[in-house]
């Protein structure tokens, strides 16, 4: 008896928080899309993916691309680049990473016969071969400088594994030599993941990784309350500021590169006249948008990019906030009253079409909001100019961090995206890609952007921020590019 | 007998055809998921050539005939999305929405008949008031709202139940409550009126006279024949709870196929869609079929007059 109550006492001398965790649980708001991670790349599905796989290079906290698989790497031409690769790489069923799967994962995502929804990310890759035990060289159709940064997103895939199990089955069964082995996919419910043992890169923080689908944002914060989740994403500014109170857990918001924008038609509608634009980027309080909508959650540009993306530009000043200027332009244009129509989707925020519309209205611009599905919306902003609205709103990232993902999609003549045929500006943002040297780049993009802010087809609104909430004894950092892998995250009690 | 329901059987399969063509065409005339597959910086060359790869730049009727073709084959086709087989993928999900809808069926009837037969019988009295209140509540919460609530009063506050998830037994408890709400309101307002109805008529009263207790009369008589109207509306609201259940399966993370409905629609996985239609709508028309079945075992004048 007395040896009971001694044990009794002994167990309860014992802090709670002294055990490690072991367990992590991350509530997403929708399940995987594939594993296959030369298949979808939406965030859910990398979210997972990328603990699963190593990449051939990634990005430190800072966002610098350093190595990974790849030990270094040197341009022989401005079309050739040699990779050393690491040998002491196994995936997780025990066989070592060798060039052969280097080699191989790169020709798999580049094949046209894959259908890989990612092509159109490796497609300035024309070969990848095995140059040595160590080495691989690939070969670009020009001098390509964006290449290092979309390699970041290239995982490494085992080619024997592959070509045994076939495509179909190495979706549902994936294997990689990454940190975290899949072990259970509940399609739709949750994936689990095992840490692997003797990781190259070092040791692990939890042994098992559970990603939930929860897809209401209210019931996956109220899982954080429970407990029942460890740490979730894609917070609304509004529900960041309804959880501040709670002390068991802790915000965690990141400025990332994606930029919120308001698209402005140079080609057709009232605002091919350049005056109404440029009245509409003074009549915009952007200070407005990010304090009340954002609710601080943004950080203000002058550009139609982000600090966080190469090719920023500090010196190219935005359009100040003149609501009186807007107005006498707008009459020097004689439009008063003109009619633009906004298109939209439920994707975009609807709190801030409506802010614009008045805005707008209050510098004698009607503004007409249309709201169609997301693909309907998709198909008249890349259709013909008559076809894409005046205006419309739109939340950007091209996971490169760099502005070609960006300003060349969005505005270059001919791209689907752009409503603007502007020689000069096409002139810069081709240069800018097909020369390696980063200060000749930033001096296109100088140039380019200067066009962009006497043009106005788009105006930078801010840069949005990713919330993730977590329970406070969760130490992680994110990431601008909206990493999450979970070997950079420990816990703390 | 067997001609009858062979026919309704036909009837079946061809409502079932005619729904699973026009949302085929419908889903389509507004455009493919291309767009929402690739990544935001793609061109147009690219679009067009993943359009091709996928096959969606065939003429609708091409489409349409390979799909028929497919099927005819037992072949549900793959998910475009999720690069898997259709079939796999909603077979793995009907049991959770099957669970939701048994659990919601159960909270329905089990408190709304009840309720609509005291009700009925303790017409006029504070009892009668109360439970037309409870009622109420339940038809006018809607479920997005009565879900979150139910999570945070007993999820959150007072700890009892998981806050989301399908792992256990109880958490199949809030989703089934709010889930089968509605419908136990239906429920009890349909069972009180059918009550009331035959309460009325001679034979209850002739039965009374004889001195028969008003409880034995309710039990062996009244019951059986209010029970005609209470089948209709069961088969009905079979329908109800699952398309109630894709808000519910939304709020509390439970993996059924509303919530790979809504997702798939939203992504313009077509394949998907139909396949979850094609199921929605056997299980819709087999209720009723049921509900025909056990008419003629309920009511013998249905049975004579076939």
């Amino acid at each position: 008896m007395r040896l009971l109550v001694l044990l009794f006492l002994v167990s309860m001398a014992v802090p709670a928080g002294a055990q490690p965790k072991e367990a992590l649980t991350v509530d997403m708001p929708g399940d995987v899309a594939t594993m296959d991670p030369h298949l979808q790349w939406d965030t859910e599905s990398y979210t997972v993916y990328r603990n699963i796989f190593d990449n051939l290079v990634t990005r430190d906290g800072g966002g610098k691309i350093v190595p990974q698989v790849a030990t270094g790497w040197r341009y022989s031409d401005e079309t050739t680049i040699v990779f050393d690769l690491r040998t002491d790489i196994r995936f997780q069923d025990g066989s070592k990473l060798t060039p052969d799967d280097v080699a191989f994962s790169i020709r798999r995502i580049i094949n046209p016969a894959f259908k890989s929804p990612q092509l159109s990310q490796f497609d300035q890759i024309t070969s990848a071969d095995v140059t040595g035990p160590a080495q691989v060289t690939l070969h670009t159709k020009t001098a390509y400088p964006v290449l290092m940064a979309q390699l970041v997103k290239l995982s490494i895939v085992p080619k024997a594994y592959v070509e045994k199990v076939g495509d179909q089955k190495f979706n549902q069964e994936p294997l990689g030599s990454g940190p975290y082995r899949l072990r259970t996919w509940q399609r739709g419910v949750q994936s689990v993941l095992d840490s692997v043992d003797n990781y190259w890169r070092g040791k692990l923080p939890f042994r098992t990784v559970t990603f939930r689908a929860v897809p209401d944002g209210p019931t996956r914060i109220a899982d954080l309350r429970t407990g029942r989740a460890d740490i979730t994403r894609g917070l609304s500014p509004d529900d960041a500021e309804s959880v501040k109170a709670d002390k068991s857990l802790r915000l965690l918001p990141v400025a990332t590169e994606r930029v919120a924008y308001l698209f402005i038609n140079t080609l057709a509608t009232p605002t091919r006249d350049k005056r109404i634009r440029q009245a509409i980027a003074m009549a915009i309080d952007r200070d407005t948008i990010m304090a009340s909508l954002q609710q601080g959650y943004a950080r203000p540009v002058n550009i139609v990019l982000t600090p966080a993306n190469f090719g920023y530009v500090a010196d190219v000043p935005g359009w100040p906030y003149d609501p009186d200027g807007a107005r006498a332009l707008i009459k020097e244009a004689g439009a008063e009253g003109a009619v633009l129509s906004f298109i939209t989707s439920p994707s975009y925020d609807r709190r801030l079409n409506e802010a614009v519309q008045q805005m707008l209205g209050d510098v004698g611009l009607k503004v007409d909001i249309s709201v169609t599905d997301q693909p309907t919306f998709l198909r008249r902003r890349q259709g013909t100019p008559e076809d894409a609205g005046s205006l419309s709103q739109g939340r950007w990232s091209c996971a490169c961090q760099d502005a070609d993902g960006v300003i060349f999609p969005l505005f270059r003549s001919g791209s689907i995206w752009s409503k603007m045929n502007n020689p000069a500006f096409d002139v810069e943002v081709d240069a800018a890609r097909i020369v390696l040297d980063p200060a000749t780049r930033l001096e296109h993009y100088r140039r380019a952007f200067q066009v962009l802010r006497e043009e106005v087809p788009g105006i930078g609104l801010f840069q949005d921020y990713a919330i993730y909430l977590a329970r406070k004894e969760l130490k992680w950092t994110p990431t601008a590019n909206e990493a999450f892998f979970i070997m950079d995250m420990q816990w703390q009690p | 007998m067997i001609r009858h329901f062979a026919g309704r059987v036909g009837q079946a399969i061809v409502a079932t055809s005619g729904v699973l063509t026009i949302v085929f065409f419908i889903m389509r005339l507004s455009g493919d998921p291309t767009l929402l597959l690739v990544p935001e910086g793609a061109s147009a060359q690219q679009i067009a050539e993943l359009r091709h790869a996928l096959g969606f730049d065939r003429p609708l009727l091409v489409q349409y005939v390979a799909y028929l073709s497919d099927l005819a084959h037992l072949d549900l086709g793959q998910s475009v999305v999720q690069r898997a087989s259709v079939a796999g993928i909603v077979a793995e999900r009907i049991p959770y929405t099957m669970m939701l809808a048994a659990g919601a069926l159960l909270v329905a009837l089990g408190i709304g008949i009840p309720a609509g037969i005291v009700m009925a019988v303790w017409r006029g009295s504070i009892m009668e008031r109360a439970l037309a209140g409870f009622v109420l509540t339940g038809q006018s919460l809607p479920t997005f709202w009565s879900g979150i609530l139910l999570i945070l009063l007993f999820g959150v506050a007072l700890g009892w139940l998981p806050s989301s998830g399908a792992d256990s037994l109880q958490s199949l408890v809030m989703p089934s409550i709010a889930l089968g709400a509605l419908t136990m309101s239906t429920f009890a307002r349909m069972t009180r009126i059918a009550v009331l109805d035959e309460l009325s008529r001679d034979y209850v009263m002739a039965a009374r006279a004889r001195g028969l207790s008003l409880r034995t009369a309710v039990l062996r008589h009244v019951l059986r024949n209010a029970s005609i109207p209470v089948v209709t509306i069961a088969a009905l609201e079979v329908g109800n709870l699952l398309a109630g259940a894709v808000i519910v399966e939304t709020v509390f993370a439970w993996p059924g196929i509303g919530q790979l409905a809504i997702q798939s629609i939203a992504a313009r996985d077509f394949l998907v869609v139909q396949a979850i239609v094609l199921f929605v709508s056997t299980v819709y028309i087999g209720m009723n079929l049921l509900a025909d079945i056990a008419y003629a075992v309920i009511d013998p004048r249905i049975r004579l007059e076939r």
